[in-house]
């Protein structure tokens, strides 16, 4: 009975120092594009304004301890999908460095295009008005503007001999 | 001195009331006397805030603990270069630069040559007068440079480590510049909106006063970005920071309107949008004071949290309220002379889009800045609105931006015709697709990145190409040899071709900011002495770790030898600084930089048996970060150097008799 004990003892232990014993086996490091994926999604709160790939662990105590929990559950074998989902829900939306793409958050992401679709388009209809203004003008004039072919000749070249007074 | 350095302040405030008074009255009463003594007033003024910043000066020079700025921003132990610049480290300090620059400007304005015998004088001084008159209240009510301690302290706090650099003395005086700068075109439009007096020079020198802001601006931006890239030891130089984001706005609004006015001058359209663009960099400039001094969004530039932001929202609801008001009443005056375009495809249209753009980049920053109260107001839940965010969503608009940049010299005013179009882009569009090409085939797989320096290569060529047909036709005519033809074709023509010289910057800025964020490699290793961290075809031999003391300052450094594919390229020393007077220690990075990249060492910790933490940056193209803010500040000194010819900013004949 002591025996099997033991041995459900040993199993139980073997099986929570499991994942410990990967983190071990497997260096990160906190430079890597793979943390930088999963870190730069959080914002360190320890006032340095940068997110937990860029603050400092060997200055900030709060990141340093954040950094060991991401790599341990990358260990675990978690993607930066679920290891956000498992921040937001315990800490909420704040802890991320940009918004959600969905519920509210979703405005901060759509409204700037928005706008801007929205004001190309006004652009464009304006832009159309001012040019149907001056065809409008320009049809008006145009008997007067079909002059002398030579009439155009002499005043380019005028125009000409003015210019290379001020080069 | 306290008597005295306080007077200044007080005495500063009553000038300034006396003087927009007097000015006002001088103005609607048409008597000159009165106006003479609202313009002496405006020297006094200038003189007393001189004599304030003098006493500040002195006092942190020669470390009169009594005072509480001097005690919170310095110690005795501290270079007097940075006890000096401590002047505006703080809130009341900054804001006492702020008044000296706006009285500076205004002294400017009124001994200015080209505004001799001017009318609009009178009316630019009131509306900067108001300005001081409320930057005065301030520095006598709110936030007060000369404020005794009941105690005298044996030291002061001392000065933020951060604070301790060359780029930091220089970085919030050309912000400041740049801020206070943006209230003279917004002076001008005012007077002459109030003047009804749209004619072309108030065009012109607004436009010409508005350069000089904007480089301010951009000089000021550029030095924070080089401080935050060789101070922080992050190895980044813009993180989207509130304060960052109040700084930038302005500058691509204010970017718009140094473009729309070309319209304007030319064809005598959007004036009403012109002065909409001056009112909003001026309104921006004031809201990102408030942003950044209320407290309501944290920062990482650590201005204390005080109610002096809401005084800047009032004062800001006040200036926009006033001046929609003005640009109201005359809106039917500005609204007549409206003109046509002649085509879809023209100059004209490209810089409407240009504006669309510019000003939908600053609408993003905003909204991004501001997204987080808008967030917790409406559903009570706060976000953060960070680097991602921005990255992603500016990218696209700025990159457009620069392809419309590209694009727009070579396009016609009034009209492209599809010959004129393939006359002109069939060259840069065949070399950009051939440089994309080759890009890919040379291993570049980020579309972005890709696309970019796609966008920049038709950029340098489009560019490149009137350059050489004004050169081209000027020889034509003159026959000079084409460095001569360069140097005439572009001194006569200032404002084009300096506003060239910017966008070249602009093309390099883009190329560093490419490179750096798409293509940068880092690491971040303990390793033991002797041993060495390899990153891309770097090798960096980690020699000694040691420690010395410089003043009240303990240092530890590591000597690290760099070699590059095998070849050493020298020794160097990335430190760690303990202050005396300042809990938080800082990094001292070693660069090696050339024109391809930047290798970045920062000593990040070490252990008592010699192994120390390193993180290790290569930053791809960040000289041609430099290289392009350095174009910029060139190009922008071309465009407003008048030379010899005299030409660009005609002098003022005047309309009708008014006081001067």
């Amino acid at each position: 009975m002591k025996n099997k004990f033991m041995v459900s003892l040993l199993v139980l232990l073997v099986a929570f120092q499991w994942p410990f014993v990967r983190t071990e086996a497997r260096q990160i490091d906190y430079k890597s594009p793979e943390f930088r994926a999963v870190a730069s999604q959080f914002a360190c709160t320890c006032g340095c304004g940068q997110d937990h790939f860029e603050c400092d662990p060997n200055t900030c105590n709060l990141t340093k301890e954040f950094k060991k929990d991401l790599v341990g559950m990358m260990n675990k074998g978690m993607n930066k999908d679920q290891i956000r989902d498992y921040y937001v829900k315990i800490y909420g939306e704040e802890i991320l460095t940009a918004p959600e793409k969905s519920g509210f958050s979703l405005a901060a992401w759509i409204l700037p295009f928005a706008a801007l679709a929205a004001a190309a388009v006004g652009i464009y209809f304006i832009i159309r008005k001012w040019v149907r203004q001056k065809g409008e003008t320009e049809h008006s004039a145009e008997d007067v503007d079909n002059g002398d072919e030579v009439e155009g000749e002499i005043l380019s070249s005028i125009i000409d001999e003015e210019r290379k007074k001020y080069l | 001195m306290y008597l005295f350095a306080n007077a200044t302040i007080y005495i500063g405030l009553a000038i300034a009331i006396y003087s927009l008074l007097i000015m006002t009255l001088g103005i609607s009463t048409k008597n000159q006397k009165l106006v003479n003594s609202g313009k002496g007033g405006a020297l006094a003024l200038f003189i007393c805030a001189g004599l304030a910043m003098l006493s500040l000066f002195y006092l942190l020079g020669t470390s009169q603990f009594k005072y509480e700025y001097v005690r919170d921003y310095t110690s005795s132990e501290l270079p007097v270069i940075y006890k000096l610049t401590a002047l505006w480290a703080g809130n009341a300090g900054s804001l006492l630069l702020w008044t000296f620059f706006l009285t500076l400007y205004m002294i400017m304005i009124i001994y200015s040559r080209k505004m001799k015998g001017n009318p609009m004088i009178p009316y630019i001084i009131s509306i900067l007068m108001a300005n001081a008159i409320f930057f005065f209240f301030i520095l006598g009510f709110v936030a007060k440079p000369f404020l005794l301690l009941d105690q005298i302290p044996t030291e002061g706090k001392g000065l933020n480590p951060m604070l301790q650099n060359p780029g930091m003395i220089i970085h919030p005086v050309t912000l400041y510049l740049g801020y206070v700068g943006l209230s003279v075109p917004f002076a001008f439009a005012m007077a002459a909106l109030i003047m009804k007096n749209m004619d072309d020079f108030w065009i012109k020198m607004t436009r010409r006063w508005t350069i000089i802001a904007w480089l301010f601006l951009s000089l000021g931006n550029i030095f924070g970005g080089q401080w935050a890239y060789v101070e922080l030891g992050w190895g980044g130089y813009w993180a989207w920071d509130p304060v960052e984001n109040a700084s930038f706005m302005p500058w691509l609004t204010a970017t718009a309107f140094l473009h729309s006015v070309m319209i304007q001058e030319r064809k005598n359209m959007l004036k009403v949008w012109n002065i909409s663009l001056i009112i909003i960099s001026y309104a921006l400039t004031l809201f990102g004071t408030f942003l950044v001094r209320s407290g309501v969004l944290t920062s990482v530039h650590a201005f204390a949290n005080s109610n002096l932001g809401l005084y800047f929202l009032i004062f800001m609801g006040f200036a926009v309220i006033a001046s929609l008001y003005v640009l109201m009443s005359r809106y039917n005056l500005i609204k007549r002379s409206a003109g046509e375009f002649t085509s879809f495809v023209s100059k004209e249209s490209s810089f409407l889009i240009n504006n669309l753009l510019l000003v939908g980049a600053a609408f993003a920053v905003f909204w991004g800045t501001i997204f987080p109260l808008v967030s917790e107001a409406v559903r009570g839940t706060k976000v953060t609105v960070g680097t991602p965010f921005f990255n992603k969503v500016e990218a696209p608009i700025l990159l457009s931006m620069m392809f419309v940049m590209a694009v727009c010299p070579l396009l016609a005013w009034q009209r492209s015709t599809i010959k004129n179009l393939k006359k002109n882009f069939l060259l840069p569009a065949i070399v950009a697709v051939i440089a994309m090409i080759l890009m890919v085939v040379l291993g570049m797989t980020k579309a972005w990145a890709v696309i970019g320096y796609g966008v920049i290569a038709l950029l340098l060529v489009t560019h490149f190409l009137e350059f050489y047909r004004g050169v081209k036709a000027r020889r034509k005519m003159t026959k000079e040899n084409p460095m001569l033809a360069l140097y005439h074709l572009m001194v006569k023509n200032r404002r084009r071709y300096g506003g060239y010289l910017v966008h070249l910057g602009i093309a390099c800025i883009t190329m560093g900011i490419i490179g750096s964020q798409n293509y940068d490699a880092q690491t971040m290793k303990t390793i033991e002495l002797g041993k060495s961290i390899e990153i891309n075809n770097y090798r960096i031999n980690y020699d000694k770790l040691d420690q010395k003391k410089e003043g009240i300052n303990d240092i530890v450094y590591a000597q690290v030898t760099v070699f590059r594919d095998g070849k050493r390229l020298g020794t160097y020393e990335p430190e760690k600084v303990f202050y005396g007077h300042w809990d938080q220690p800082s990094s001292e990075v070693a660069i090696l930089s050339s024109f391809k990249e930047d290798l970045y060492i920062v000593l990040s910790a070490w252990e008592d048996d010699g192994r120390a933490t390193f993180i290790v940056k290569v930053n791809p193209m960040m000289s041609w970060l430099w290289i392009g803010s350095f174009m910029i500040v060139i190009g922008s000194l071309f465009a407003v150097w008048n030379g010899r010819y005299q030409n660009v900013t005609p002098k003022y004949t005047g309309v009708r008799r008014e006081v001067i």
